[in-house]
């Protein structure tokens, strides 16, 4: 009956589906909206990747929440996987458990990807504002690697200690710069407190690459965090 | 300096700021966390108190940019006066949540950083103005709602949880598909840029994407039948995280509809329809619910979609001018009521509704209880009362009744619920709380009752109705309140004091009619009261509702608005119900007696609105020029008020209460607080008359008033509770007023007020007898006793004259009231009632004949050899309502005159009876000529009487009085039946039977869930999309 | 590249983020592992933010970093919106905390009750 119910449901939903994708019509030029950022990203932030620019200073407000929710949710699942107690208590001690050791393909794998892993993601963060990227992709990247890293040596122990503080302090540095935006600049968040610079250089776009480094270390800290915690 | 810390954006600063550092402060100091967090949540309250100040101050809306670039490049905030007003509220709230949560949230910082991050989320949904930073203020608020749902330990709050997340997943993914077509049909994200381009939101991609937003954000305020999940949250979430949710998480959700709603100007009538299922069927389905916290979340999802309604309502007539008091003023009576009830469930820790048996708990706990019922059931002083008041107002004047319908009824609901609950908590049984709340558990509750009062305050002045005297009876309640640590006595004669202090300064400057009522019920009541001296117990909360009930009658006779008016008969209505309460053997029967009292309301609410929407003013003295377009008004006034006094059909609460209520108080119940009623009849057949509306009704209302006389005197006749039987005969009596009354004329109403006096001094002395005698004798059966004339004669001499008075024999009162009644009704020609009215004078004549006989002559019990005379404290107040009665038998000028003026000098022309003298009125109708029928059909009756009781009697019977009476029981059987018990224990049946069925959609199963909200969509989808094009052709 | 199978690219990206979000519907709706309905959700939110990104296709558009094969000058007539490319980063990022979360209280769950049938959390209800 349920079944019934739900392909009824699918149906009229992929009929309602149906009627966006008919009325849809591909956009042949930019938003008003999207031509001036594509002006101004380059012009007045000096950052060469106009959505970096976006998401770091015009919607670093977004931003700022969005990291807010994955800060959250480290802590929530650490919470709720030590049984709704967590938080207070140090990492819980990782008991190994002796399942199958990794093959020898994870393992030698790990060995060769990792350092390549963690250096693009490196990568990736720092060079958010001029190539494709940022802190988000970058940390992402960074905490694959630690997927493979804990995949191939399952006796490894994260110290979770560490990286909370990590993730806090990136935090409150972001929030930091945020609030420098209000003195320096024109406003909370604003990255016009650095110098501009040349554009297209590696130290350039006022303080997009610095809040994008503190993202990509907190995003890739808060993501092993969630990892590992269900790794236990 | 201070200005620059006080701005909104510290508001976010400090919740991610603090969320942040709270695990920093952790590695430094275990206790650093908890510091950290009260001072960011208290700086969050503080900022935005202090914001809303300045915006009340007349300051310009705080707009804030954000990455130092306007809008629509940049993300930008606004605090204008309502996201102040919604911020601050919210704020507040969650800084009591927070300290009722305390010892929960200390367990670990991640619920710290959780809480603090909520609240700075629903700030965040307040004040953006971006749709997409919308959509991530509403992640935040999720997520950390998902986060804290880990307090609750049990499976089934984990199961809860995860059925909560399952629903608002799909909602918020909608919301974020539903955002980016606006956007691409619109190309921008900024909502005020969004709403100047409302036109660009059409076609196929356009109108998908607004029913999407729309579906999030109704979805997300749980509609019916698409809500299991937040049912199931309320009820396995601990009490204080589901108040957050109640409360703070619907008022983001709420607000950000608030915000769109211009967006969704074509469709408000659809958002109202759902936020009216949602409302009636939330409060049916909480009819049935025996889990404490599941029902206040019945609570809760209604007053949402009551809010939902109110606003969808006003603006689509145009009304924006009513939001602030209508739906601020519902927000924070929801906002403070709900979160308190669930803080004090949380604080009782009973989760089902038949273990609440919380009287142990303590005075203060129980007063809490009790202000926040009232203040979710929307009644006066909170803010609801008065919000549902305009609310009601502003509906009728576009027309729109069924949506009166829907809010009143809804409420009625509500109040049944809630008050049942209250009941049973009021019930002491076998297993009682083991202590009291302890005061700080109590605080955070206790706080919300104070802002509650504050903002009732405040939202009696927006009303237009904040005057001294009219809130008078409650600050003289809350005097007395304060020394009720005295003995019993003293506490009764502070009270008398207080009354005749207070009464005295409240009745000055009011005339005519008015006046001559407030003397008499002050006075009466004073005096009945003063017999509450014959206790010596404490009768905690007796005398300051005692006190708030005397006043609040001359309040309303001093109303010079229908608001005014209004406010009195509810707080009389509910000073009763709670008097009921106190009262062991009353408590059964307190619902009953308040939902009829709210029915009665709420057919008096919506006659007012109806009277404010045709004249225009809520001025009372301008009812009487309001012509005939008026007349429905005048209908639902007096159907009201019908329903208040208990005519025959709707009177099976008034028996029940008069018996069960303390036995001074039943005095005061059938003597004073029945005569309110009266008043409002006889004020809303005045005003009918004098402005032509209506006259043609008032033969039906004759009618109904002597069905009454009759009826109720058959059903006095065989109670067998002396009680029940003055009940009874107090409703019988009430019926020739009613009749009277509905004469319309100048001598039917001055008969109606000669009967008023007469009937409250009669039944004044015969509850305060029969109080003598229970006192005495313990036995309420009036067959139990005997002979106690011997032992009580002078209680016996009261009630001899009183019951003469009432009999209307000559030569005392009554005698004057009939004659005058009888005379009338020959005027009119109204020979069918008339013959009604001979009839139950005979059946009258009956059961007064039996109360007299059973109780004080025949053989005296041999146990109560030794009684004594009733107390004196009894005694004198019976006396001095002797003294009226011979005083209204022997010079009844002294009043009619005055009445008489009182009506004649506004009297309109087009009456059948002119204003005339007494003496005129006594002549012209032929005495001698109607005294011989009277007397005729009375000897007819009496014989045929004599024949029946001849023919039944059987020898063994005779002697006792039991016997005697029961010859007439065969005679009395079609009366036995009670049909009108029947019919509405049928209609509570079926009414519960509705609620058992409906509450059928609620599984359990998450993923049953999940299909109804998807179906809810596709609903609303069909409903924005299809209808119009089938309507359109 | 600019048409596929007679469509518009953006079109075919949106077909196929709606189809994926029914498929995700789908498996929400049927499947009684919890596990199997995380998925569905995560299939959702990923169709979800494939039709983000469509949308912001614009007609022979290239990806909006300025660069040697993108001037400055020629930035608004040969970039597609970057606006909801900034936004599908949120998303997925808010995405990937709710799945989080669900499989937090899948474990939790489990661990309850040994199951992971929905159907075997049905304690409230009515």
């Amino acid at each position: 009956m349920t079944r019934v119910w739900a392909a009824i449901v699918v149906f009229l939903f992929g009929a309602v589906f149906a009627g966006l994708a008919v009325g849809y019509s591909e956009r042949t030029a930019p938003s008003e909206l999207a031509m001036r950022y594509l002006e101004q990203v380059p012009a007045d932030l000096g950052a060469a990747n106009v959505v970096t620019g976006i998401l770091i200073t015009y919607r670093g407000f977004d931003t700022l929440g969005e990291v807010a929710v994955l800060f959250m949710v480290a802590a929530s699942v650490g919470m709720l996987l030590s049984g709704g107690r967590g938080g207070s208590t140090s990492p819980a001690a990782v008991t190994a458990r002796p399942a199958r050791p990794p093959s020898e393909l994870v393992v030698n794998g790990a060995q060769v990807v990792l350092p390549i892993a963690f250096l693009f993601g490196a990568y990736v963060i720092v060079n958010g504002h001029l190539s494709a990227g940022g802190g988000f992709q970058g940390g992402a990247v960074v905490a694959s690697g630690v997927v493979l890293l804990v995949l191939g040596r399952p006796s490894v122990v994260l110290d979770h200690g560490f990286l909370s503080v990590t993730e806090s302090l990136a935090g409150v540095l972001y929030v930091t710069l945020g609030i420098l935006g209000l003195f320096f600049a024109g406003g909370f968040l604003d990255s016009h407190i650095l110098p501009r610079g040349t554009f297209g250089a590696f130290v350039s776009a006022g303080a997009i690459p610095l809040i994008s480094a503190l993202l990509g270390i907190k995003v890739a800290a808060e993501l092993s965090v969630i990892i590992d915690r269900f790794r236990n | 300096m201070v200005e620059g810390l006080l701005q909104p954006l510290n508001i976010f600063l400090l919740g991610l700021g603090g969320g942040f550092l709270i695990p920093l402060l952790y590695r430094l100091s275990k206790r650093l966390p908890a510091v950290a967090f009260w001072a960011a949540l208290a700086g969050i309250a503080v900022i935005s108190g202090a914001c809303l100040w300045r915006l009340l101050g007349g300051a310009d809306a705080f707009e804030i940019q954000t990455a130092g670039t306007a809008p629509p490049l940049a993300i930008s905030l606004r605090l204008g006066l309502a996201e102040g007003f919604f911020a601050f509220c919210v704020n507040l709230a969650a800084l009591l949540g927070a300290l009722h949560l305390w010892r929960r949230l200390r367990d670990s910082y991640t619920f710290l950083l959780l809480y603090l991050i909520l609240v700075m989320g629903i700030n965040g949904m307040i004040m953006t103005r971006d749709l997409f930073n919308l959509f991530v203020f509403l992640e935040i608020v999720s997520i950390a709602t998902y986060g804290l749902f880990g307090l609750g330990q049990t499976r089934a709050s984990l199961a809860g949880a995860f059925k909560y997340i399952m629903a608002t997943v799909l909602a918020s993914s909608f919301f974020l598909l539903g955002t980016v077509l606006l956007y691409h049909v619109t190309g921008t994200l900024s909502i005020d840029e969004m709403l100047a381009r409302r036109d660009l939101i059409a076609g196929p991609v356009g109108t998908t994407a607004l029913v999407l937003v729309l579906a999030c954000l109704v979805i997300e305020l749980k509609p019916f039948p698409a809500n299991g999940w937040g049912l199931d949250v309320y009820e396995t979430a601990p009490a204080g995280v589901a108040a957050l949710v109640s409360v703070g998480v619907s008022a983001g959700v709420f607000f950000a509809l608030f915000k769109l709603m211009p967006l969704f100007a074509p469709h408000l009538t659809l958002v109202a329809v759902s936020a009216a299922v949602t409302f009636l069927f939330s409060n049916l389905i909480g009819l049935r619910q025996t889990n404490v916290q599941r029902m206040l979340g019945c609570s809760s999802i209604a007053q949402m979609a009551l809010l939902v309604l109110a606003l969808a309502l006003l603006l689509r007539h145009g009304e924006d001018e009513a939001l602030p008091l209508i739906v601020g003023g519902l927000f924070f009576n929801h906002l403070f009521a709900k979160a308190g009830l669930f803080w004090l469930a949380g604080a009782v820790q009973r989760q089902r509704i038949r273990d609440w048996n919380v009287l142990s708990a303590g005075a203060p706990f129980i007063l809490v209880f009790c202000s926040l019922l009232v203040a979710i059931a929307g009644l006066p002083p909170f803010p609801g009362f008065w919000a549902k008041w305009e609310l009601v107002l502003r509906l009728a004047e576009h027309g729109g009744y069924a949506w009166i319908a829907v809010v009143l009824f809804g409420s009625l609901l509500e109040a049944a619920y809630l008050f049942q609950w209250f009941g049973r908590a009021a019930k002491a049984g076998r297993r009682e709380t083991g202590g009291r709340v302890p005061p700080w558990d109590l605080f955070p509750a206790a706080a919300c009752v104070a802002l509650l009062t504050i903002g009732g305050v405040v939202a009696s002045w927006v009303a237009g109705a904040a005057s001294a005297w009219l809130h008078a009876p409650l600050f003289a309640g809350a005097a007395l309140l304060m020394a009720e640590g005295l003995p019993g006595r003293a506490k009764c004669l502070s009270m008398l004091l207080v009354v005749f202090a207070a009464g005295a300064w409240m009745v000055q400057g009011i005339g005519g009619i008015n006046g001559l009522f407030a003397v008499l019920l002050l006075s009466g009541g004073l005096v009945i009261a003063a017999a509450g001296l014959y206790r010596s117990d404490a009768r905690l909360g007796y005398y300051p509702l005692m006190a708030v009930l005397l006043l609040s009658n001359v309040a309303l006779l001093r109303a010079s608005t229908s608001l005014e008016f209004f406010f009195a008969w509810e707080i009389i209505t509910l000073a009763s119900t709670f008097m009921l309460a106190l009262s062991t053997a009353a408590r059964g029967v307190m619902l009953q007696f308040l939902l009829f009292s709210l029915a009665s309301a709420f057919l008096l609410l919506t006659g007012l609105a109806i009277a404010r929407a045709v004249i225009g003013t809520t001025d009372l003295s301008a009812f009487l020029a309001a012509g005939p377009v008026a007349a429905p008004a005048f209908v639902l006034i007096a159907l009201g008020c019908m329903v208040k006094i208990g005519v025959i059909g709707v009177h099976v609460w008034l028996p029940a209460a008069y018996a069960k209520a303390d036995d001074d108080f039943s005095a005061m119940l059938s003597a004073v607080v029945g005569k309110v009623a009266v008043f409002g009849l006889f004020m809303a057949a005045y005003q009918a008359a004098r402005s032509d509306a209506g006259l043609e009704l008032a033969r039906a209302v004759g009618w109904i008033g002597m069905l009454t006389t009759v009826v109720a005197a058959f059903l006095a006749l065989q109670q067998a509770d002396m009680k029940r039987m003055l009940a009874y005969s107090s409703l019988s009596q009430t019926g020739y007023i009613i009749t009277a009354v509905a004469l319309m004329s100048h001598l039917g109403w001055v008969t109606a007020l000669y009967l008023v006096a007469n009937h409250l001094l009669v039944k004044g002395i015969l509850f305060l007898a029969a109080a003598a005698v229970i006192e005495r004798t313990g036995l309420k059966r009036l067959e139990a006793c005997g002979g106690l004339a011997r032992r009580m004669p002078l209680t016996f001499a009261v009630a001899i004259v009183a019951l003469v008075s009432m009999s209307g024999l000559p030569p005392l009162a009554g005698f004057g009231g009939k004659w005058l009644l009888l005379s009338a009704m020959v005027d009119r020609g109204w020979y069918g009632p008339l013959a009604l009215g001979v009839l139950a004078t005979l059946v009258g004549l009956l059961y007064m004949v039996r109360f007299g006989h059973a109780v004080f002559l025949g053989p005296l019990k041999p146990e109560h050899a030794e009684l004594r005379e009733a107390p004196a404290a009894l005694l004198v107040p019976q006396f001095v309502l002797v003294a009226g009665i011979l005083l209204l038998s022997f010079f009844p000028k002294l009043l009619m005159d005055p009445v008489s003026a009182a009506i004649d000098p506004q009297f309109a022309s087009t009456l059948v009876w002119q204003g005339m003298s007494l003496e005129l009125i006594y002549a012209y109708w032929n005495p001698a000529r109607a005294m011989a029928g009277a007397v005729g059909l009375a000897l007819l009756g009496a014989v045929l009487l004599w024949i029946f009781y001849r023919i039944s009697r059987r020898p063994s019977r005779s002697g006792s009085p039991t016997g005697f009476f029961s010859y007439y029981r065969p005679l009395l059987a079609p009366v036995l039946a009670s049909h009108a018990e029947r019919f509405w224990g049928a209609v509570s049946v079926a009414v519960g039977g509705a609620a058992g069925t409906a509450r059928r959609v609620y599984t359990g199963n998450g993923q049953t869930y999940a299909l109804q909200v998807l179906a809810y969509v596709l609903v609303l989808y069909f409903f924005v999309v299809a209808v119009p094009m089938l309507g359109g052709g | 590249m600019e048409r596929a199978m007679g469509l518009p690219i953006s079109h075919l990206l949106l077909v196929t983020g709606l189809v994926l979000v029914l498929i995700g519907m789908w498996g929400v709706l049927v499947h009684r592992n919890i596990l199997r309905i995380i998925i569905g959700f995560s299939l959702f939110g990923t169709g979800t933010h494939i039709v983000l990104v469509a949308t912001g296709y614009v007609t022979g558009g290239t990806a909006p970093i300025i660069d040697r094969a993108l001037p400055v000058g020629e930035a608004g007539a040969r970039a597609v919106d970057p606006v909801p490319s900034a936004l599908v980063v949120t998303a997925i990022v808010i995405g990937f905390s709710v799945t989080a979360i669900m499989l937090s209280y899948a474990i939790r769950l489990y661990e309850a009750r040994k199951t992971l049938s929905i159907d075997a959390f049905t304690e409230s209800k009515w």
